[in-house]
């Protein structure tokens, strides 16, 4: 049997994530606890290099590699170089965090690296075999991660949850991908494609497989009635592991649904549409109604990102090009806003105070001015208010809801956006118009993070008042 | 009468459907609920396994085989997450697992 | 004939097994009834020739996974007397859930349409090997999900290990590498010259 060697230039940043992921696990057995702060800048260079490297093989872009089981193309290079960014704001934000609470451990950086090298491989999968694995290296850490503080009962509660609903998701998503497989008898997504377009009538088994498929992948991503796992582990976990949790992942679900979805099965796109339209109000109204009466400042966000995804999904559902553009600009905003919204609440905490519940927000504005301001832009750009990100993310959708014809699905998308800001705008309330309760200390964090964390949110801003090359960078990227 | 791929297929069904249902009626004890997903992923398994030999396709099998390492992975950290979880609740019944509501 | 005798009884054990999964009262009882399951799958994997498979799925799940779950069970002393009672309770909704998924299969196989025409299975040569087959195109054409599988298995380890490793201050442990390295010449045997004989004074020598 001859054997030639696949290229590996494509897939350097994925094979530089990974040996460096191993070279600071072992570094950081050797470590006192004194000096692990070597792994956090270990990781974050790491993270810069994976970068850089990314940037440089981009030109390789359209290039399969690994018997066709990995594509290196433009979407995917940007998914990953906004996945790092958020992967690296996590790690910045985490440090205070974990050193005030005694947890600061090497193993929340290395299962976060190993949890972006899967997010990476979910980006880059063209095969069913690839998008399995990189899915299961992600949650697999992502389980971990949220257990990793083990002394603490909501967070293990959590784990628990998560786990059970993650891998039953996983199993109903081989069951549609084992049938998949019997009913085209092939693993590899363009010949799926290809089968599926040539098919002369819509098979039932192809239907089943695809009903299955659009299950496990929306429990993935926290669509309603598959939610039930998201707002639990937001509030159990630790804030930092919330934030990964709740940014990076959701760009790496997103990719899968281009690829499954779109690629693959795009030939049933009149199937699979009908199911994510039920899928997409039902999650826009759970998250805005039941957000409403949330106390918990992170529960509350996790609702905010279930009403989320069902923007994120009736972008992807509308079928067009400029719905998956418009759905790819909606899902890199929100991670940029999830981001600067969780950095918030880990900047204002400290040992044996969370700060994640609503009353904490009390008066902030007499704390501290100028992180109010920033929470300020956070919840505004969420509600889609302009001049602030969130809101071309929902008119980019909408349009091109409308576009397609689906005015009807458009007005029911602005009405739960006008229900959902109500909740955000309680929190600007609370922020500005209430008196802070006695005792509440002032804001204290360490320079680098208030730099980055102010940058992360005037960043909301700015792509607010100049959302065109964002929208560019989607519109060039995505040409399906 | 010669078994048909059909046949296998009814088979991994049903086995599909008595893991689902047992998710679904065990509401008492976590490690069940555990073996209901054994259950299912063996369901899966045996389609992929079914359809590679009709297929003359080696790479079902192949999918087979990393689909059981990932689960021995899996089965290793859930379990994990069980024993952390019984540490600080000193308990694994479902029902009680609701200190988060909302 | 033969082969659909065997797949009729693998079948009905496999079935009852996995009902005994599901309703059996004590999670041991579980345990083993899963354990059935795989074995009597590993049997219904090599009537169709998947033999390495077959074989993996009882070192690896039989041997390792359910051995794993087995002492988890005995491990935490759980209650098993107040464990089914969420079963009559939620006993529709489960049945209802099956029944979707099995009249959903059932209707694939009843009208036996899947898209692609299944050839007949080929009829290997005496000669030829599973492992070997399998073999050839893990290694080379599935290089790249191997390596994956790798790291996953390496996270299972870091997981685990940072989830469940407790060091305990004031335990007892050996430390092996010091207990290799002792010999007689560093310190381990000491002879002393004691004079022999009666000392003086009663004491005992």
């Amino acid at each position: 049997m001859t054997f030639t060697l696949p290229a590996f230039t494509p897939a350097i940043p994925e094979m530089f994530v990974l040996g460096m992921g191993c070279f600071i696990l072992l570094v950081d057995v050797f470590l006192s606890d004194r000096h692990r702060v070597v792994t956090h800048w270990l990781s974050l260079a790491t993270i810069a290099a994976t970068a850089w490297l990314t940037v440089t093989v981009a030109e390789n872009a359209g290039l399969l590699t690994f018997s066709d089981m990995f594509i290196n193309d433009s979407m995917g290079n940007v998914f990953k170089l906004f996945t790092y960014l958020t992967v690296a704001l996590t790690f910045l934000y985490a440090r205070d965090y974990f050193n005030d609470r005694n947890l600061f451990k090497g193993e929340f950086y290395v299962l976060g690296l190993f949890g972006m090298l899967g997010m990476m491989v979910m980006i880059s999968a063209h095969n069913f075999i690839t998008i399995y694995l990189g899915l299961e290296l992600l949650s697999l850490s992502l389980y971990a991660m949220v257990a990793l503080d083990r002394d603490s009962p909501a967070a293990s509660e959590a784990a628990m949850k998560y786990f059970v609903l993650g891998a039953i998701a996983s199993g109903i998503l081989l069951y549609g991908m084992s049938l998949l497989y019997g009913a085209t008898g092939t693993l590899d997504i363009t010949r799926l494609g290809v089968h599926i377009a040539e098919a002369p009538d819509i098979n039932i088994g192809v239907m089943f497989a695809l009903g299955f498929i659009i299950v496990g992948l929306c429990f993935k991503l926290g669509a309603v009635p598959f939610h039930m796992w998201l707002p639990d582990v937001y509030e159990g976990a630790n804030t930092p592991v919330t934030l990964y949790v709740g940014s990076a992942p959701k760009i790496a679900a997103f990719a899968l649904f281009m690829r499954l979805l779109v690629e693959g099965l795009g030939g049933l796109r009149a199937e699979w549409r009908t199911m994510l339209i039920v899928l997409s109000i039902l999650s826009m109204a759970i998250g805005s109604i039941v957000a409403i009466v949330q106390t918990n400042l992170k529960r509350l966000l996790a609702y905010s990102t279930i009403s989320h995804v069902g923007y994120i999904l009736m972008g992807i559902l509308v079928g067009t090009t400029a719905g998956y553009q418009a759905a790819m600009f909606y899902v890199i905003t929100y991670v940029i806003m999830a981001a600067a919204a969780f950095g918030i609440i880990i900047l204002l905490a400290r040992k044996g105070f969370e700060s994640d519940r609503l009353e904490d927000f009390k008066g902030l504005n007499d704390r501290s001015p100028w992180f109010a301001a920033m929470m300020l832009i956070v919840m505004f750009g969420m509600a889609g208010v302009p001049p602030f990100v969130g809101f071309f993310g929902k008119l980019y959708v909408l349009r091109a809801v409308i576009d397609a014809g689906m005015i009807w699905l458009a007005v029911v998308g602005v009405i739960f956006a006008i229900i959902s800001a109500f909740y955000y705008l309680k929190v600007v309330k609370l922020m500005y118009f209430d008196r802070a309760p006695e005792g509440m200390k002032p804001v204290e964090a360490s320079l680098d993070m208030r730099w980055v964390l102010s940058g992360n949110s005037l960043a909301i801003l700015l792509l607010g008042v100049l959302p065109g090359p964002l929208m560019a960078l989607c519109a060039r990227v995505i040409t399906f | 009468m010669t078994i048909t791929l059909f046949d296998f297929l009814a088979l991994s069904g049903v086995l599909f459907a008595i893991g689902m249902a047992g998710v679904f009626l065990n509401r008492k004890n976590l490690i069940l609920l555990l073996m209901c997903i054994e259950l299912m992923l063996l369901a899966a398994n045996s389609n992929f396994i079914a359809f590679s030999r009709y297929l003359n396709d080696p790479a079902g099998q192949v999918f087979v085989f990393f689909i059981l390492t990932v689960a021995a992975a899996e089965a290793a950290i859930g379990l994990a997450i069980l024993v952390v979880l019984f540490r600080n609740r000193h308990s694994i019944n479902v029902e009680e697992l609701d200190s988060m509501k909302g | 004939m033969v082969q659909a005798v065997i797949f009729i009884v693998l079948a009905a054990i496999l079935i009852g097994s996995a009902l005994g999964v599901i309703s059996a009262r004590n999670p041991v009882h579980s345990a083993l009834f899963l354990v059935l399951a795989f074995v009597t799958s590993a049997g219904l994997w090599i009537l169709l020739e998947a033999e390495f498979l077959a074989l993996v799925l009882v070192l690896v799940y039989v041997g390792a996974v359910m051995v794993l779950f087995l002492f988890v069970v005995m491990m935490l002393d759980i209650d098993t007397t107040t464990m089914r009672q969420g079963f009559v309770r939620y006993a529709p909704l489960g049945v209802v859930v099956a029944a979707v998924v099995v009249v959903e299969i059932g209707y694939v196989v009843w009208t036996r349409k899947l898209g692609v025409t299944f050839g007949t299975p080929v009829t290997h040569a005496a000669k030829y090997s599973n492992t070997r087959a399998l073999g050839d195109v893990i290694y080379t054409t599935y290089a790249y999900p191997f390596e994956l599988a790798a790291v996953i298995l390496l996270v299972g380890i870091v997981a685990a290990i940072a989830l469940t490793l407790r060091r305990r201050p004031g335990t007892r442990s050996q430390n092996p590498a010091k207990q290799v390295r002792v010999s007689a010449k560093h310190g381990r045997i000491r002879l002393v010259k004691m004079p022999s004989g009666r000392s003086r004074g009663g004491e005992a020598p």
